[in-house]
Parts: structure tokens; sequence; C-alpha cells
């Protein structure tokens, strides 16, 4: 429920676990964000890449790109989503170098971890992704049970909604408020319970971890 | 105020209002304060003898381990309504929930045994439960209507099956209301998949 929050929006920079400050706009251009969110069919990756999307144009009057791939499975393929949120028209809608990445597989870690700009985040479901110390010294990363956390609440299928609370709570990029109206906005009628407390639980989860000592 | 949105407070057709709350072990003595003011007649329809402090151990046992969840509704310092789901943790039916419902006789016919029953059908579908059951005697006939509103149909109906006070066989209804079909519509929601499309 909206009286559970936890800061909202998001009052000051989020602070990585080795105590440095994580700026949404930090190494890009005219505020433009690039998202990557890698992981398998089945995961709701897109559903992910489209709430964090939905929430920065819809909900907060920025603009935003989504592009989406998936193979020809329904379940276990490769999958995944390209997000640019920006302060001004987006002309060009392909990730490159992503400032974020969001993975929910080791797969998606091996193929798109190389695309990360150097001072870019990674958020990593940390039961599914082993890190392996193959990032650059200068990256950032946060982990958390996305799973486990999921069917703690009852079901593996809000994973990825879980996820979408991480993303919001540990980088300053969107507020709560928009990103819980873009959930609303997104899931089917009588799941929007459980959505809500999917996408706290990593909101919270996600707050908790960057939250300055 | 919790995750689940209770407490809260239902306005109730003749204008007074109760608070429903999720049931703790604090209110083990107040349940059976309230249990054991129903009628012979009203408990005759429940399934356990709820009069007992070897049932309310057990039925908080069950709240503790999460096979039972509760609301309980209370207006003037007392308990006047109670709503249960049951369900098996663990075997074939792990999927269903069933639901008992109480009200006070003071209280029936204003909405509050739909207040309380709604309010559980919407934490089973957050538990994860795909399908709920209610046994109803023929002559519930208020509580069948609850049901009815909130999607339950009857699915059985087993002939002579309850005994009344009075000695008459009277026939019980199983109302069934399959809810898998919300949960399937987030499943193929976060499928990734499409058949046109792709890349």
């Amino acid at each position: 429920m909206a009286s559970d929050r936890v800061g909202s929006p998001p009052a000051s920079p989020a602070a990585d676990h080795r105590g440095r400050v994580w700026e949404p706009s930090q190494g890009s251009h005219h505020n433009r964000t690039e998202i990557r969110v890698g992981g398998l069919g089945g995961q709701g990756i897109i559903l992910c890449g489209s709430i964090i999307g939905k929430a920065a144009a819809i909900y907060s009057g920025r603009h935003a790109a989504l592009i989406q791939a998936f193979g020809p499975e329904a379940r276990g393929s490769a999958c995944s989503a390209q997000v640019i949120v920006a302060d001004e028209a987006i002309g060009y809608p392909y990730v490159r170098h992503p400032d974020i990445l969001v993975l929910l597989s080791q797969d998606a870690f091996v193929q798109f971890s190389p695309q990360l700009k150097p001072d870019g985040l990674v958020l990593y479901e940390n039961e599914l992704v082993q890190l392996g110390g193959k990032l650059p010294a200068t990256a950032r990363s946060l982990g958390i049970p996305a799973t486990r956390f999921a069917e703690e609440l009852g079901r593996r299928l809000v994973l990825n909604i879980v996820m979408a609370g991480f993303f919001t709570g540990a980088t300053n990029l969107l507020s709560i408020d928009a990103v819980e109206k873009a959930v609303i906005d997104s899931v089917p009628k009588g799941t929007e319970s459980l959505n809500l407390k999917a996408l706290m639980k990593g909101y919270e989860y996600g707050r908790g971890l960057v939250t300055p000592i | 105020m919790d995750r689940d949105g209770f407490p809260r407070v239902a306005r109730l057709k003749d204008g007074s209002s109760v608070e429903i709350s999720l049931a703790s072990a604090a209110d083990g003595p107040a349940l059976l304060d309230f249990y054991r003011s129903l009628s012979d007649e009203d408990r005759l329809v429940l399934k356990d003898d709820v009069t007992t402090p070897g049932w309310l151990a057990r039925f908080l046992a069950k709240l503790a381990s999460g096979a039972a969840t509760s609301l309980v509704a209370r207006a003037d310092g007392r308990i006047c309504g109670e709503v249960t789901l049951h369900r098996n943790l663990h075997g074939w039916s792990r999927h269903v929930g069933e639901i008992r419902l109480s009200v006070a006789a003071d209280r029936r016919g204003k909405g509050l045994g739909y207040s309380l029953a709604a309010g559980v059908v919407k934490l089973a579908i957050d538990l994860g439960i795909e399908k709920m059951v209610a046994y109803l005697v023929e002559s519930q006939i208020a509580a069948r209507k609850t049901f009815e509103r909130l999607g339950f149909r009857k699915e059985a109906e087993l002939a002579r099956q309850v005994t009344d006070l009075r000695g008459a066989k009277r026939d019980l209804y199983v109302y069934a209301n399959d809810v898998s079909h919300i949960w399937a519509a987030m499943e193929a929601l976060v499928g990734d998949y499409s058949p046109h499309e792709g890349g």
C-alpha cells in the first residue's frame, strides 16, 4: 500500500555497495539513460522493460523508447528489452552501451556485460547470475534474490516486478509513484495487489542497499 | 496498515461500521468468546467444535504455519464476524483453498459476510490460490447468495449430508470459484513471446 512506501520519490542520490553514488545522467548526453533488461523467455523481461518505459514516458513526462527481442520459443530462449529514458526526443532508439543492465540470467550477463559503460550499473538476480569478477573496476553492481522474494510472496511470476522495484529503489531515475502507476496499468486485473507487493519488496530492498551508512 | 490493506473499516448497510483486520494469536480469546456466543444451530454448520481451547490451539497453529489465513471483524470491542481461508500447503490440492465464514446473528443481513468473504477472496488470489471452495447447507440461502456474488457456483451437491438439531437431513452444496484464469493472464503476459513478432 502507498502508506508503506520508503521515500517517494527517491530524494537522494543512491550510493552503491562500494560507497559511491549513482547518478542516472552520468556518462549520458541530455540526461539520456540507456537500459538493457536481459534474461530468458518466461521471466517477464519485456514487461519489466515496458514498465520502466511507461513509468518514464506516461507517468513522469519524459521520453522513452522500447525495443524488444525474444527467441522462437515461448519459454527458455534468450530475451531482452532495450529501454531508453531521456529528457529530449529520442532519435536513435537502440541501446549500444547501456548505463544500466538489469540481468536475470547468466547468458544475459555474458552477452551484455561487455557492452556496459565503464561506470555503468549492473542490477542482477543474484541467485541466477554470477558476476565472477568480470566487470570493469569502475562499474558498480547490486544483487537481489528476486526469484526467492517472488516465491515467498506466492508467485514466481512476479519476479520481473520485484526487479522493476529493485531498479526503482537502486537508481535515481524514476519515482516509485510513477512505477507503481505503470505496474497497475500493465498487469491483468485481479493481480494488481500481489504485483504491487512485489514492486515494493524490490524497491525497499534496493533502497536498503543504497542507503548511505 | 499492512500491505494487504488491513485493518480497514467496512460500512454496513444499516450505517454501522466494523473494523476488519488480519487475525493473529492475540485474537484467540476473543475468537473463542465469539464462537461460544453463536447458537447451537449456527455451530452445527461449522466443521469443528469451535468452543474448545483445543480447537483454538490448532487454529492458531494453522495461522502460524500459513495453512490458515483469517480475517476478523470487530465492533463495540468484540468480534462479530470471522472468515478463514484454509489450505493444504502440500499435496494435490495445494492450489485449492476452503473458505469458512461466520457472522454474529445481530450483524447478519447487513453486508458484513460479503465484506469478509470479499476480503479473504482477494487474499487467496494474492496467495496463489487457484480455486476456492465453500461448503454450504441448502438452508443457508443468504450465505449462498453472498458467495454467488463473489463468483462462486454450485459445483457439487451431497444429498442428506447434514443432520440439523431436529434430526432432519439436509443437502450440502459445494460452491467453487476457479480463479486460475486471473494468473493465467499474467503468465501469458510474462511469456516474452509472440507468434507474430520476434527479433
